[in-house]
């Protein structure tokens, strides 16, 4: 059952939602006071561990740890950074909140700040979200004339600045070492780890990424408690805690976003959110969290038979009726990823998925590592080639090798986003690849539209 | 000292060193595009994967990979370990780590070399890199091939010009960025950047400047394949016909390491190179000094000459004698020489103190140039210190001219290039008439055709040494055969010692550099 949620999500549908004094109006500031003047950052700290917030960027990593790896550094400041970029394709969330709900940011921002040692907080955001940035601007604006935040907000001895810094359109720049390096007004590419952001991050001082909605869910945290919070979820035994934004989008009838407590499986968010697939036509397969995550197939089960298993309890179930969540996704071959699933109808082409897919990695890798620069370019020709008629069986086997051959091998996870999908389409419709090897297919006929 | 485990090796390695290093410092290469000894870390090329065992205690991180088994005409799935560059991970004790003898980091190299080669242009019959190009070298060691990719590769400027030295090639680019590092680390020049992005990307120098600099044909040794060349040796020679010889630039007095690429058939210099020496000149060289390999060949002398006339060498001999017979061992002077090597500064210091008897030594060598606080010296000489280790109170040009003016010294024997003060020089070639010039090069003292001539080896047709900056004695070999009628300096200093009746008791190298006042690791005060 859907459990619909209205944390961040109350104000969306009201008129001038992004106002200061709507926010008020919900309670919006009380936490960021309450933090600043009654409690410890070791507090808010446990707060947010108890939360079980696992990072909302895609990599699902828990909040309240990352917070924890910050160390004051002798001689250099702390920065909070937040990530903005939203380029993942399929992926529209965080520019709801910018857009609606811009107030929860700078909230989020200054108890983040407060609990990681920092006093400027960046907002990394992709410079076409026009009126994203025109919200987080009017947001601080408002906020500073409040003096919530500034040289002393609410009167604390305690500077937060926020700052809205915007990118350029470059999808790497959101992973969170290149948008460091483009934050700096350097060549956006990713850095090599160690050492982590924590320790030496922007302009080489100790720095914190967190995706914005990881942030702005941040004030509804400390409003409830950390394990209140959790508890909302249906995967808090999975450390999986809370509520989050799930988007639905691709073939089916009412695309958005909505926010629901964490665990609804894809046919919930497919038929419940999205009204089902257009033309009531079957699913082909969906791609549960942004396209770098593999696809998922309805005929697909879980296989647990060992009630020692995790996921025992969703033994022989389909894919497609397992709670959605950061590690129940992984049992399931695939990931969790940003949440926004997009779902393919039966009819559409799964080669041409793909293709449409590998154009955006070949166009998007830095190319500053061998096997992404130059696989990503391969892994399209390839299928280019197949879509036109002239691949060969050889040119089929060859996918799985290119992309295998990138797994792993690459600098940032760039190169395995680039993989994971191919693996997954190449390895689930490798019999559509070869209709069009053998002629049986034609890419003139291939759709990715539902007329 | 820590160990960890290489393969079936254990080695020992300096906390804080990469794996790659301290394999290196073993003596086992692992292959490797970006990674260079001497610059930061990038770790872009992966070429240099390896296996590490977790620790005790802690998992590996495995990933999900598919094989096509044509046979069940299926997928199969399978797991393979993480790979880490050793080129950016530090040892620690007891790592277990495995290069060659792991099949993944086999199946890593083989798809790297094969992804570089992908759009590269393979055009090795018409590079200049071919024979000594990694591409070519681990494509024999890790590759052999054909190539699965039949599109047509991605074009890209060619023949780019970074410079009045350096011509560029994106086509053959491994992106590996060690020519952007080099400009930016040790050249301090941060001209170099890359531009574009994904397959597209290529190197470019910064809008509104040229690659230029003391240190540009360094771009060109940096790059481990023929995408940068310089124009001084591009399409110059194939590279398996040079052989090469160590020797010790003669550009200033840092005495940097090389490299003597010659053609043997031929006997013509190509290339100077920089050679490693951790102490002296770490990996580089400056352009300058690159460039002396001309020398070898342009404006030598090679003659022996009479007042201007080309004479047989017994008839430059027999002047000797009626020129300098009976002279007044008292009047004979001799000037020594900071660019000539400590074998010729000996042999002419011994026949002057030891058998002529006289006191009258000077000493000149090139006027001091350009310094910067990378490697290039002031002293544009290669052997001042030799010269001040063999004859601390040696005079300069200004106390020769005034000695000559007051006739206090009538004869001179000069081993000489260039002149520190050339217009003093020129004087004295006008006053002298009875000079024996012990010439390489054509040069200021030998200008006015006067006295006589007798061609000596350069620093490339003898086996010299030559004390640094820092006191280091270092040897030049031999690396091409004498041109003309030169022989080594000291063997020239013998016969005209013998010319004027005394015998030096030297007919060898050896019997020269075993009186020398020097072992190879001789430290002179400065
Ligand atoms: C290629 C690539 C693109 C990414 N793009 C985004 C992005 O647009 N937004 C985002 O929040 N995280 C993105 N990430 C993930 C970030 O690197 C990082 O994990 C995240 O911002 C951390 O925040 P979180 O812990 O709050 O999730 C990307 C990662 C990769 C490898
Ligand atoms: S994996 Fe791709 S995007 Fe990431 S560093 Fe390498 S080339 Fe750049
Ligand atoms: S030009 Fe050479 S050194 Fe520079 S990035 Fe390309 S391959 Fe590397
Ligand atoms: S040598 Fe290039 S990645 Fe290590």
């Amino acid at each position: 059952m859907l459990q619909r949620t209205s944390y961040l999500t109350t104000n969306y549908d009201k008129p001038e939602c992004w106002a200061l004094s709507l926010y008020e109006s919900t309670g919006g500031y009380t936490q960021a006071k309450r933090v600043l003047t009654s409690m410890t950052k070791e507090q808010v700290i446990d707060e947010a561990k108890k939360a079980n917030v696992r990072g909302r960027g895609g990599a699902g990593f828990p909040m309240g740890l990352k917070w924890s790896f910050m160390r004051p550094h002798a001689t250099k400041p702390s920065y909070l950074v937040l990530n903005a970029d939203e380029g993942e394709p399929g992926t529209h969330k965080d520019r709801t909140i910018m857009e609606l709900n811009p107030h929860s940011v700078v909230e989020g921002c200054i108890i983040a700040c407060f609990a990681i040692g920092a006093h400027v907080a960046y907002i990394y955001v992709r410079d076409e979200l026009h009126l994203s940035k025109a919200r987080l601007w009017g947001a601080i604006e408002e906020a500073k004339k409040k003096g919530y935040i500034g040289l002393a907000p609410f009167g604390v001895d305690y500077e937060v600045q926020v700052h809205v810094h915007t990118g350029a359109g470059a999808y790497i720049c959101g992973e969170e070492t290149a948008l460091l390096n483009s934050l700096e007004g350097k060549r956006g590419e990713p850095r090599l780890k160690p050492p982590f952001p924590a320790q030496v991050g922007a302009f080489g001082c100790p720095t914190t990424v967190n995706n914005l909605e990881t942030i702005a869910i941040v004030p509804t945290v400390m409003a409830l408690g950390g394990e209140a919070f959790s508890k909302l979820s249906g995967l808090h035994a999975f450390n999986d805690g809370g509520v989050r934004l799930y988007g639905v989008n691709g073939h089916v009838k009412t695309p958005g976003v909505i926010e629901l407590a964490c665990g609804p499986t894809l046919n919930e968010l497919i038929f419940d959110v999205g009204g089902g697939v257009l033309g009531d036509r079957k699913i082909l397969c969906a791609i549960p969290g942004g396209s770098s995550t593999p696809i998922l197939l309805p005929s697909e089960t879980i296989n647990a038979p060992d009630p020692a298993h995790p996921m025992h309890a969703f033994h022989g179930k389909s894919v497609f009726d397992v709670p959605l969540g950061v590690d129940t996704a992984r049992h399931m071959g695939t990931m969790l990823g940003t949440c926004c699933v997009t779902v393919l109808a039966e009819g559409t082409c799964p080669v041409l998925a793909m293709h449409n897919l590998m154009q955006f990695y070949r166009h998007e890798s830095c190319g500053q590592c061998t096997p992404c620069r130059e696989g990503g370019s391969w892994l399209l020709r390839t299928v280019d080639r197949i879509l036109d008629g002239h691949g060969t069986m050889e040119d089929v086997n060859n996918l799985s090798d290119i992309a295998s051959n990138m797994m792993g091998n690459t600098i940032c996870a760039f190169g395995e986003g680039t993989a994971m999908p191919a693996l997954g389409f190449i390895g689930k419709f490798r019999e559509h690849f070869e209709a069009y090897v053998r002629g049986e297919r034609r890419r003139a006929d291939a759709r990715l539209t539902v007329a | 000292m820590p160990t960890f485990k290489l393969d079936d090796r254990e080695i020992t390695f300096n906390p804080g060193e990469t794996i790659i290093a301290a394999a290196r410092t073993a003596g086992q290469e692992i292959p490797h595009y970006c990674w260079h000894p001497g610059l930061s870390v990038a770790a872009n090329c992966r070429m240099c994967l390896v296996e590490i065992e977790p620790a005790p205690g802690q998992r590996a991180m495995m990933l999900d990979v598919l094989d096509w088994d044509a046979t069940l005409g299926d997928y199969v799935p399978r797991r393979k370990p993480k790979l880490q560059p050793s080129c950016q991970i530090v040892v620690t004790e007891g790592m277990v780590v495995r290069s060659n003898s792991s099949p993944h980091v086999t199946e890593a190299r083989k798809s790297v070399q094969e992804f570089l080669l992908l759009n590269h242009p393979v055009d090795c019959p018409i590079c200049d890199q071919a024979g000594e190009c990694k591409l070519q070298d681990y494509w024999m060691e890790h590759g052999q091939f054909g190539k699965r990719m039949h599109d047509e590769p991605v074009h890209k400027p060619k023949a780019v010009e970074f410079g009045p030295t350096i011509v560029y090639d994106a086509e053959r680019c491994v992106m590996c960025t060690r020519c952007i590092r080099f400009m930016d680390e040790v050249a301090k020049d941060p001209v170099l950047e890359m531009r574009e992005r994904g397959n597209l990307n290529e190197i470019m120098v910064a809008p509104g400047r040229e690659l230029t600099g003391h240190y540009t044909f360094m771009v060109d040794h940096v790059c481990p394949v023929g995408a940068l060349t310089t124009k001084d040796f591009r399409f110059k020679s194939r590279v398996w016909f040079l052989k090469t010889h160590d020797s010790i630039c003669q550009g200033c007095a840092t005495g940097c390491n090389t490299h003597l690429d010659v053609d043997p058939r031929e006997n013509s210099a190509y290339r100077l190179r920089p050679r490693e020496n951790m102490a002296v000149n770490k990996f580089w060289m400056c352009d300058e000094g690159m460039m002396t390999y001309r020398a070898t060949s342009e404006g030598r002398t090679v003659d022996h000459l009479v007042s201007g006339q080309v004479v047989t060498s017994d008839t430059a001999l027999k002047e000797v004698q009626a020129r300098f017979g009976g002279t007044p061992p008292n009047e004979i002077g001799i000037l020594l020489s900071s660019q000539a090597s400590l074998e010729d500064n000996w042999a002419l210091l011994e026949l002057a103190r030891t058998h002529i008897g006289t006191k009258h030594v000077f000493f000149t060598g090139a006027a001091n140039g350009y310094a910067d606080d990378i490697l290039i010296h002031a002293d544009k000489n290669s052997n001042r210190n030799g010269v001040k280790l063999l004859a601390p109170h040696a005079k300069d040009l200004h106390e020769l001219i005034q000695s000559v003016a007051g006739g206090v010294v009538t004869r001179l024997i000069v081993l000489a290039n260039d002149a520190d003060d050339a217009a003093v020089a020129a004087k004295l070639a006008g006053r002298l008439d009875t000079t024996i010039y012990l010439s390489s090069a054509s040069n200021p003292f030998v200008s006015e055709g006067r006295g006589i001539v007798f061609p000596i080896c350069g620093w490339a047709e003898a086996s010299g040494t030559y004390i640094n900056q820092h006191g280091t004695a270092q040897v030049a070999k031999k690396a091409l055969e004498p041109r003309g009628s030169a022989r080594p300096g000291w063997e020239v200093i013998s016969k005209i010692a013998a010319a004027l009746g005394f015998t030096t008791g030297w007919t060898k190298l050896k019997e020269v550099r075993g009186k020398l006042p020097v072992t190879m690791s001789t430290t002179v005060a400065e």
